[in-house]
């Protein structure tokens, strides 16, 4: 744990932040600086207020976010084997005290594929979609998935590897990739007829091999989280993803967002450096575009806060905040 | 630099698409793959098998509710079955519970909405594939029989003597369990006497019960156990015919499955016989020769 706190050595900062500026999406910093208007009125890096004290408790989303994901994970695998019902079914459909969940990609998947529109699929796909709305879109990633659970123990290997040396560097892929594999196995599924992704969907995988036992298919799911490790860090969540998509468009609409205040930031770049999706911070920490995180890709993670020292980063609702 | 960055652009440009093209080939390469050629026991109200695998959303709320626990999910080897339910009749069979919560439970409706009742179930059918060991056709009692298999097995009784003993009581007259209850000093016969009897029971003990079950009345009557155990018999769906043969020294009968027959697999679980004289064939539909083809089969 100690080597992913804020204190990392300059050089893992530097390949980390060249690793990050390949993606295409984030700009390197100095062209950042010119270009922002609003980048004269920032105390700039080094420049800190000193009467703000550190932040002490620098795990302290991450510990919650674990807790809720694992607690998630443990009713589905409850509900079943202690026969307690509350959480009912794994991630691609359930019920919570009887009401239906269902995952959108999947219930989209299912409806092409068989051609049917089942009320009770609509219902649960209503249900999530308008849950995720209220508390923030790919919130479902970071605070639900248990796949992302499991990439985020990969990405600290992978910058462990990468600090002992043991890797060379991280490879990037383009960020629109998954919009592409959603919309493929979608027109897949419309042409099939079969429910094409489900098979090797790892999130399903994972959430019926909590609930229900393991099977083989584990194995890819390993396979992919030894790529992530040795190859592309968090590549699945990052750029693969197509079960994100669905949250990810919700998420812009969603008004539960991390806030940035620009007046407190020192422009350090620790969020920057904690954030696990390179390109989520650009439009307001690197561009200043907005005061909120806009990025439909914000997970809502909480490691930003964490990171952050000058206390300029917190969880709020936009509009809300402006109505008051 | 420019010419650095132009490259970097490009292999970038090369990933994404070998990566993008690679989950297309997958995509496609995996329609006739992935195609399982084998057909399960789906639970009751399974849609014809290609739309089912379309409309099932693999997530499992069947076998949460399903009370005998039957249900069991599909691994990787049933390719787009993965993580579709299914059900090996043999080791343990659908009992068409009141109500199909199985049913009830499915989000998707891959289990069909339209059933509310065990009878008006789909799964398949149910054949007499092996005659010559049935039971019923040799005119021999299933009790007997299995105390027979039980003594030759040489496993632990425990289990098997136990199911064994609560059937034979059941069908004991009052006269011929008052003689039970003496031999073995019973005040009463319940589930825990009878699993303290079959714990305990000795070579001699053994040896009585196999000779009071052959004297029983009811050890003159053939297994009649498919029947007995339908959960839907009241809808008759196998009648015991007399075979027609030419060298018919005796009354030989024959099960012969009918088309209220709803594949539901407790005559294949229950048949005394191993392998199971009569078993399901998953998703059969019944057509009008069928019953000559389960007198031939």
């Amino acid at each position: 744990m100690k080597g992913f706190s804020q204190k990392t050595n300059s050089k893992l900062a530097n390949v980390m932040d060249s690793a990050e500026s390949g993606s295409g999406f984030s700009q390197t910093n100095s062209e950042i600086k010119i270009k922002s208007p609003k980048s004269k009125k920032r105390k700039g890096p080094g420049l800190r207020d000193v009467s703000i004290t550190e932040n002490p408790n620098r795990n302290k989303w991450r510990v919650i976010r674990w807790t809720f994901l694992l607690s998630v994970n443990f009713m589905f695998f409850a509900s079943f084997y202690f026969d307690i019902q509350i959480l009912e079914g794994s991630l691609s459909g359930s019920r919570l005290l009887g009401f239906h969940l269902a995952d959108p990609f999947a219930a989209i998947q299912v409806m092409l594929a068989s051609r049917v529109f089942n009320i009770n699929l609509i219902i649960g796909v209503t249900t999530i979609v308008i849950v995720y709305l209220l508390i923030g879109g790919r919130f479902f990633c970071s605070w639900v998935c248990p796949y992302h659970f499991l990439a985020e123990l990969g990405e600290m290997t992978h910058k462990q590897l990468i600090q002992k040396k043991i890797i060379k560097r991280n490879h990037v892929f383009n960020g629109n990739l998954k919009y592409y594999f959603f919309a493929l196995f979608l027109v897949l599924s419309l042409l099939s007829g079969y429910t094409i992704f489900e098979v090797i969907n790892p999130v399903s995988i994972l959430s019926r091999s909590f609930v229900y036992g393991v099977g083989l298919i584990i194995f890819w799911v390993l396979a992919l989280l030894l790529f992530e490790i040795f190859y592309s860090r968090r590549a699945w969540c990052r750029y693969f993803c197509p079960v994100g998509v669905p949250y990810n468009i919700i998420g812009r609409v969603a008004p539960f967002k991390v806030h940035w205040n620009i007046s407190k930031c020192s422009n350090c770049k620790k969020c920057q450096r904690a954030c696990m999706v390179p390109w989520v911070l650009k439009n307001t920490v690197n561009m200043g575009a907005a005061d909120y995180i806009v990025s439909g890709d914000c997970t809502r993670c909480g490691l930003c806060l964490d990171a952050c020292e000058d206390g300029a980063l917190s969880y709020n609702i936009r509009y809300l905040d402006k109505l008051i | 630099m420019k010419k650095d960055l132009t490259r970097r652009f490009f292999f970038k440009k090369t990933t994404t698409a070998v990566i993008a093209g690679g989950a297309a080939v997958y995509g496609v390469a995996s329609v006739p793959l992935l195609k399982s050629s084998e057909l399960q026991l789906r639970p009751p109200g399974a849609l014809a098998e290609d739309l089912f695998l379309s409309s099932c959303i693999k997530c499992g709320q069947c076998l949460q509710v399903c009370p005998p626990q039957v249900i069991e999910l599909a691994g990787i080897s049933s390719g787009f079955g993965i993580g579709t339910p299914f059900i090996v009749p043999q080791k343990g069979a659908c009992i068409l519970c009141k109500g199909l919560p199985c049913v009830l439970a499915c989000p998707t409706g891959a289990l069909d909405h339209h059933i509310s009742e065990g009878k008006e179930a789909d799964m398949g059918l149910a054949v007499l594939s092996k005659p010559d060991t049935c039971l019923a056709r040799k005119g021999q009692n299933d009790i007997v029989f299995e105390l027979q298999e039980l003594e030759k097995s040489k496993m632990p009784v425990q289990v098997p003597l136990t199911n064994i003993l609560s059937k034979l009581i059941s069908r004991l007259t009052v006269d011929e369990e008052k003689i039970f209850t003496q031999e073995f000093n019973l005040d009463s016969v319940n589930k825990s006497s009878i699993s303290a009897i079959a714990a305990a029971i000795s070579e001699a003990q053994f040896n009585w019960l196999k000779q009071f079950t052959a004297q029983t009345k009811q050890a003159e009557e053939g297994c009649r156990i498919c029947l007995k155990t339908c959960p839907i018999s009241s809808e008759q769906p196998i009648v015991f015919q007399a075979e027609s043969s030419a060298d018919s020294k005796e009354d030989k009968v024959i099960p012969v499955v009918q088309r209220t027959c709803v594949g539901c697999g407790v005559c294949e679980e229950e048949c005394p016989t191993s392998p199971p004289s009569i078993t399901i064939i998953p998703r059969k539909k019944w057509s009008s020769n069928d019953l000559q083809q389960g007198v031939q089969s």
